[in-house]
């Protein structure tokens, strides 16, 4: 899985040859370059633009400036702080899980709870808020179970609805998505290497500390950067759960693009977005970065 | 002296005028009359008539209507009922769709699915007032001028009042906003949306404000009624969706009356005894939507013919339901037969846009009882209030509920 996504990102570390070695692109990834062009780099290039243009079509930058103040400047930082929360929490729990799985799951479980996390990491939108909601709404089967046991978690605070309610459903989708992306990290780690370290005479934990984790840690933070931006953006799941109470990017593109009251801000959704896709383009850069590093210890 | 001198030139020069002007038209009708242009054609004569028109409607054989939920206000009936007596084809694309959507197909949209006839509200009409085309219905007098355009590029068609809706059954019947404060209402009460993307919701923070003691022109009353309730624990922050509320997540929302009949019947299907009232301290009556046949539909005609349907006040017609075969009758002779569009967006809840005028000719008929509004004089919210509120939501509103 992991030589999978890593794949690309070698490709473009070692760089170029694609196009300078006078290889012929091939045939067959023409579907995939019309694909791009229009669900990456067509829908980019027309917000970028639509950002930049006023409600009559002039051009102008007056649609950044409120991003740098007030409720969008909030909703950007509560929309990072959701992905950072998530995303830390994901990896981890998951990063725990996928060392459990990988040293302890004989082979047939392994497959079984593969399969689970990939269908687990693939869940979200609206079916997703819906199976919490059933499950931990205020009036919900364990809610009401654990009111039976004299834990009323309403009464103390927590609710679904709310920043922490969003963040705790998103678990849901991180951690499995962290075991599928880490656990083929952990296989990179020889057998061998802790052998070699204990015959020189190092404990257990010279080997996690001096070893283990030097070489784990760049696949680590770089799939913590991958969990980091699917929590920045997802949109559905948090707009099935909250009636703008928690203020997220993504969902206030939506009132400004789709909604039936503000008639004419579409292009300051747009601004948002470039904004997101900003805060996107710097934590793929540190993904690439930690694959790049990765993939040293990995080759062969 | 000088105010009857003007008076007495006006009344010469239209002297002069008019029968000028009748001598052409009549000169013209003499002659064969020239092919209707059904995409600039601007009232029902114009259009050649309901005969001709329903001819060419048939003709073109489909209409596209745009998000239209069936349950809303009754568009089930209104559609199933036109199609049957013209045995026109009705496409009614993404029925849950936004306003936001309505204007974009109409811009974007391939020509073929462009919508012929748009349901919007007010600040979407307003800013795209050059996207749509001038067309008087024949009752254009009764329809109020507060919100439509002069020349009838877009026209007020109903409005709606905030409701509670509720299961029977809940340990203390909800009368009233203020009520809702009650313990007994603890983790209960649920609005539809975001209130700076769905109307509904913003018209439930007006009608808060107006419990509240709050004049509509400032709504932080309203906004402190959400932040109290959700400081006790009465406001549950999540949408009230059919499906939430199947859940168990919320019992009572606040919703237009307009969704009530369909939500009662929906509800009573599955065994659920579910009703609705308007709340005694807020008699709040939303700014109508906006009817409006883009510039460039498709199938003008019967884009023409629809809107005159949704408009027409008989209040005494045949239904879907009881509607006899309408084959070999004249185009005018169904129209009149047919139960006008302006009652059945009664008989789906909604305040119709001619509501005045048709109870001044004793033609209104009777809403479901299910949502008879409580007494009192309603308020409606003008346009800029509404966008005052707006701007004080977007930084208020996530403010006090975040925590």
């Amino acid at each position: 899985m992991i030589e999978k996504t890593a794949a690309p990102a070698t490709k473009v570390a070692e760089g170029r040859s694609l196009f300078l070695k006078g290889d012929s692109v091939p045939i067959a990834l023409l579907p995939f370059f019309a694909f791009v062009t229009f669900f990456l780099l067509w829908p980019i290039s027309d917000v970028l633009i639509k950002s930049l243009k006023g409600n009559s079509g002039e051009w102008t930058l007056s649609n950044f400036e409120p991003m740098t103040h007030g409720i969008y400047l909030t909703a950007f930082q509560t929309s990072i702080e959701l992905g950072l929360i998530t995303a830390f929490i994901g990896a981890v729990v998951g990063a725990f899980f996928a060392f459990v799985i990988e040293n302890y799951a004989g082979r047939k479980l392994t497959a079984v709870l593969d399969s689970i996390s990939a269908v687990f990491a693939n869940s979200g939108g609206v079916p997703l808020a819906f199976m919490f909601i059933a499950s931990f709404g205020a009036n919900s089967a364990v809610i009401r179970i654990l009111r039976g046991m004299g834990l009323d978690l309403y009464a103390n605070g927590f609710s679904l609805f709310s920043l922490t309610g969003v963040a705790f459903v998103y678990s849901f989708f991180q951690i499995p998505l962290m075991v599928l992306v880490f656990k083929p990290a952990l296989k990179g780690l020889r057998k061998e290497w802790r052998e070699a370290s204990m015959s020189l005479g190092g404990s257990n934990w010279d080997f996690i500390r001096r070893i283990a984790v030097p070489v784990l840690f760049p696949s680590f933070f770089g799939s913590m950067l991958l969990l980091f931006a699917g929590g920045f953006s997802a949109y559905a799941t948090a707009r099935a759960m909250t009636v703008g109470n928690v203020p997220l990017v993504p969902l206030i593109i939506g009132t400004l693009v789709d909604g039936n009251v503000i008639a004419n801000k579409a292009n300051q959704g747009a601004a948002l977005a470039v904004g997101m896709i900003l805060v996107a383009v710097i934590a793929m850069t540190g993904y690439v970065w930690a694959q790049r590093t990765t993939s040293k210890w990995q080759a062969r | 002296m000088r105010k009857q001198f003007v008076l007495g030139l006006v009344v010469a020069i239209s002297a002069a005028i008019v029968p000028a002007v009748s001598m052409e038209a009549s000169s013209a009708a003499a002659k064969k009359p020239a092919p209707v242009n059904y995409a600039t054609c601007a009232s029902l004569a114009a259009c050649g008539g309901m005969d001709a028109l329903v001819k060419a409607a048939q003709k073109e054989g489909t209409i596209n209507l745009v998000t239209l939920p069936r349950g809303w206000a009754n568009y089930g009936e209104a559609m199933d009922l036109f199609h049957k007596a013209f045995g026109i084809k009705i496409v009614d694309d993404n029925p849950d769709g936004s306003s936001a959507y309505e204007i974009n197909a109409i811009e974007t949209a391939p020509q073929s699915k462009k919508p012929d006839w748009v349901d919007v509200g007010i600040t979407y009409a307003q800013n795209n007032e050059n996207l749509f085309a001038a067309y008087k219905v024949v009752n254009f007098k009764d329809i109020p001028t507060k919100f439509s355009n002069p020349d009838g590029r877009w026209t007020s068609d109903y409005a709606g009042e905030i409701a509670l809706i509720y299961p029977l059954g809940l340990p203390k019947t909800p009368t009233s906003l203020a009520g809702l404060t009650d313990p007994a209402f603890k983790g209960m009460v649920a609005i539809g949306g975001d209130p700076t993307s769905a109307q509904e919701s913003l018209m439930s923070v007006f009608a808060a404000n107006m419990a509240s003691g709050g004049a509509p022109d400032d709504v932080s009353k309203g906004i402190a009624w959400f932040s109290n309730m959700k400081k006790i624990g009465n406001f549950v922050t999540v949408p009230a969706t059919p499906a939430n509320f199947a859940s168990g997540a919320y019992k009572i929302g606040l919703t237009w009356n307009y969704n009530c009949p369909d939500a009662i019947a929906t509800s009573a299907k599955a065994g659920v005894k579910i009703q609705c009232a308007i709340p005694s301290d807020a008699q709040l009556v939303g700014t109508p939507y906006i009817a409006a046949i883009p510039a460039n539909a498709p199938h003008p005609a019967a884009a023409r013919l629809w809107n005159e349907f949704m408009y027409s006040q008989n209040n005494k017609g045949f239904l879907t339901a009881t509607l006899p075969s309408t084959s070999g009758k004249t185009g005018s002779a169904i129209f009149n037969s047919i139960m006008g569009g302006q009652n059945i967006w009664v008989s789906g809840g909604a305040v119709p846009t001619m509501a005045v005028a048709l109870a001044a000719k004793g033609m209104l008929n009777d809403p479901p009882a299910s949502v008879l509004p409580a007494k009192g004089t309603p308020v409606t919210p003008t346009v800029s209030q509404q966008n005052a509120a707006k701007a004080l939501l977007a930084t208020e509103w996530p403010k006090v509920l975040s925590n």
